[in-house]
């Protein structure tokens, strides 16, 4: 059992830009650092690495942000940082953070928690997205560039924002034929971006280096446009796409058929707040920032004694937010437990790059018509097979609260513990595509574990 | 239909058995992936209706892709690919 319990003075949750750039810094000043990821090698998703041994072959260029994106992962290897890669942490108390690793119950004691666990895809239900092939644009993201798995040979790319163009590139530098990409907002709604791009260096490189390789690949983004069904016989053969109006909502009439046999649909990201709601972070929710957001104050303090968070738990807003705000939150730290001060380039930092984020983001702030893809017997909530009609039914029995709605049918009751249907869950039951989501109900174990991680655990004897 | 995107370097082959059929992997691979490069999508038979389910988040977020290892429930695309595992679909048998 000696090593079930491991004690640092920070642990950190998360491997990704955030949680990386915090603990080097940490370490860096000669703090013991524990960082807990549940991928199988630090990058998060957004800097995800092949497995180890191999390295991408093609010529295919990669976007000026991963330059920053191997320097991180370059700096976090050289760091005295002990990463602990493949841990689920399923419940959490200021200063411990129990987690699964690799089939045993384990324990991190700790003087400060940094909560960087990042974001996951938003979905928006349509008639046969449960069908295999259909899947988030992270997934594709993550079998291209994390495993160098080929998704397929016949690829439509879906959803709305920035996140689109990356997906499309990695499909590409795959050898898959993209047959169409598809956002939905308006190339008008979409261009009140531009100013927030144009006048932010690192994310205007980023913009151009997206347009060159799309304009030579030949894909053109069609604005205006998304997946309407899916349809084949136990995995995706065909999709059904067409135009939608500036809100989102469907122009039936508009449909043509093309075949094809990968899906890939990125509506946005929804920040994972969940553990930051357990240890008692205050929240609130943010339309364009993906969701319920975890506050915290100017030195990315939440409202718990010692519990920093950084990147996109605070709301959605990319690699260079959630790197800024990591070596924020180390500073702080640093301030806290050494004296140092601050430095002011480091919260300025912070600042002027969520400042840029939320000012592209708002011009893709989820679009309330989507909604209506939705049939009555399109599923909603997968882990339980509830269908649209049932979780109307529900809402207008059993009134239109999460909670309500889940008791009434079950939505959001299974292993994912709503965080694929919560998102949209009220919007779909209610009909009101523009209705928020409650605050986020989080309870423990935060992820399904083995019964015998949560009987084995250790060291809650006499403390809890 | 899937395949390996062209890689330099080097990793073990690995064997493991899904559904009573061996499957050859790299070592690295998580099961989902290893399974979608030799073209098996369907990895979980859902909860009420049976249907066929695979990959939906590949992050470990949506546990759609539960399989059986061992005869544990795992997430097939959190789980690294071992020699010798028995991989059974997840889900209503």
């Amino acid at each position: 059992m000696s090593d079930a319990i491991l004690s640092a003075d920070v642990g950190v949750v998360g491997a990704g830009p955030g949680g990386m750039a915090a603990a080097k810094e940490l370490a860096r000043a000669g703090l013991r650092v524990v960082v807990l990821d549940e991928g199988m090698r630090a990058g998060g998703q957004i800097f995800r690495q092949l497995p180890v041994g191999v390295t991408a072959a093609g010529d295919h260029a990669e976007p000026p942000s991963h330059d920053a994106g191997h320097e991180l992962l370059h700096d976090f290897a050289a760091a005295d940082v002990e990463l602990v890669s493949g841990a689920t942490v399923w419940d959490a108390a200021p200063g411990r953070l129990w987690f699964e690793h690799d089939g045993r119950s384990r324990l991190l004691e700790c003087h400060h928690i940094v909560l960087a666990p990042g974001a996951y895809d938003r979905c928006v239900p349509f008639p046969g997205w449960t069908l295999p092939g259909v899947m988030t644009a992270g997934a594709l993201q993550v079998m291209v560039r994390g495993f160098g798995v080929v998704p397929g040979r016949r690829a439509l790319v879906v959803g709305s924002g920035p996140l689109l163009l990356p997906t499309v590139t990695s499909l590409l530098s795959a050898g898959v034929e993209v047959v169409a990409a598809l956002e939905a907002s308006s190339r008008w709604r979409a261009l009140r971006a531009a100013p927030a791009i144009v006048g932010n260096a690192a994310r205007r490189r980023e913009a151009t280096f997206y347009a060159k390789a799309l304009w030579r690949s030949g894909v053109r983004l069609q604005w205006g446009r998304t997946v309407f069904a899916c349809e084949g016989d136990g995995r995706v053969q065909r999709a059904i796409v067409g135009k939608v109006d500036a809100s989102g909502r469907p122009r039936r009439g508009t449909e043509r058929t093309i075949e094809v046999d990968v899906v890939g649909a990125g509506f946005g990201l929804v920040p994972s707040v969940e553990l930051g709601v357990l240890l008692g972070a205050e929240t609130r929710h943010d339309a364009a920032r993906g969701g319920h957001c975890v506050v915290v104050d100017d030195q990315q303090r939440t409202a718990t004694k010692s519990v920093f968070a950084v990147g996109e738990i605070c709301g959605v807003g990319g690699a260079e937010v959630a790197r800024a705000e990591g070596e924020l939150a180390a500073a702080a730290i640093l301030a806290e437990t050494r004296g140092a001060p601050v430095p002011d380039a480091r919260s300025r930092a912070a600042m002027r790059e969520r400042r840029a984020s939320d000012a592209m983001l708002r011009a893709f702030a989820p679009l309330p018509g989507l909604v209506e893809l939705a049939r009555p017997d399109t599923i909603v909530c997968r882990c339980e097979d509830v269908r649209l009609l049932a979780a109307q039914q529900a809402a207008q029995l059993h009134g239109d609260s999460h909670r309500a709605i889940k008791m009434g049918c079950r939505a959001g009751m299974g292993p994912c513990q709503a965080r694929i249907c919560g998102p949209s869950l009220q919007a779909l039951a209610t009909g009101d595509g523009a209705r928020a989501m409650d605050r986020p109900i989080v309870q423990v174990p935060l992820k399904p574990v083995r019964a015998a991680t949560i009987e084995q655990a250790p060291g809650r004897g006499a403390t809890t | 239909m899937s395949g390996r995107v062209p890689m330099h370097g080097e990793r073990e082959l690995v064997q493991f058995s899904f559904e009573g059929q061996e499957v050859t992997a790299w070592a690295g691979d998580s099961i989902a992936m290893a399974l979608w490069a030799e073209g098996s999508q369907a990895l979980r038979n859902s909860s009420r209706d049976g249907e066929p389910r695979g990959v939906l988040c590949n992050m470990g977020i949506c546990y759609e892709c539960l399989v059986v290892v061992d005869g544990v429930t795992m997430r097939a695309c959190t789980t690294p690919v071992k020699a010798g595992m028995q991989v059974a679909r997840g889900g209503r048998r």
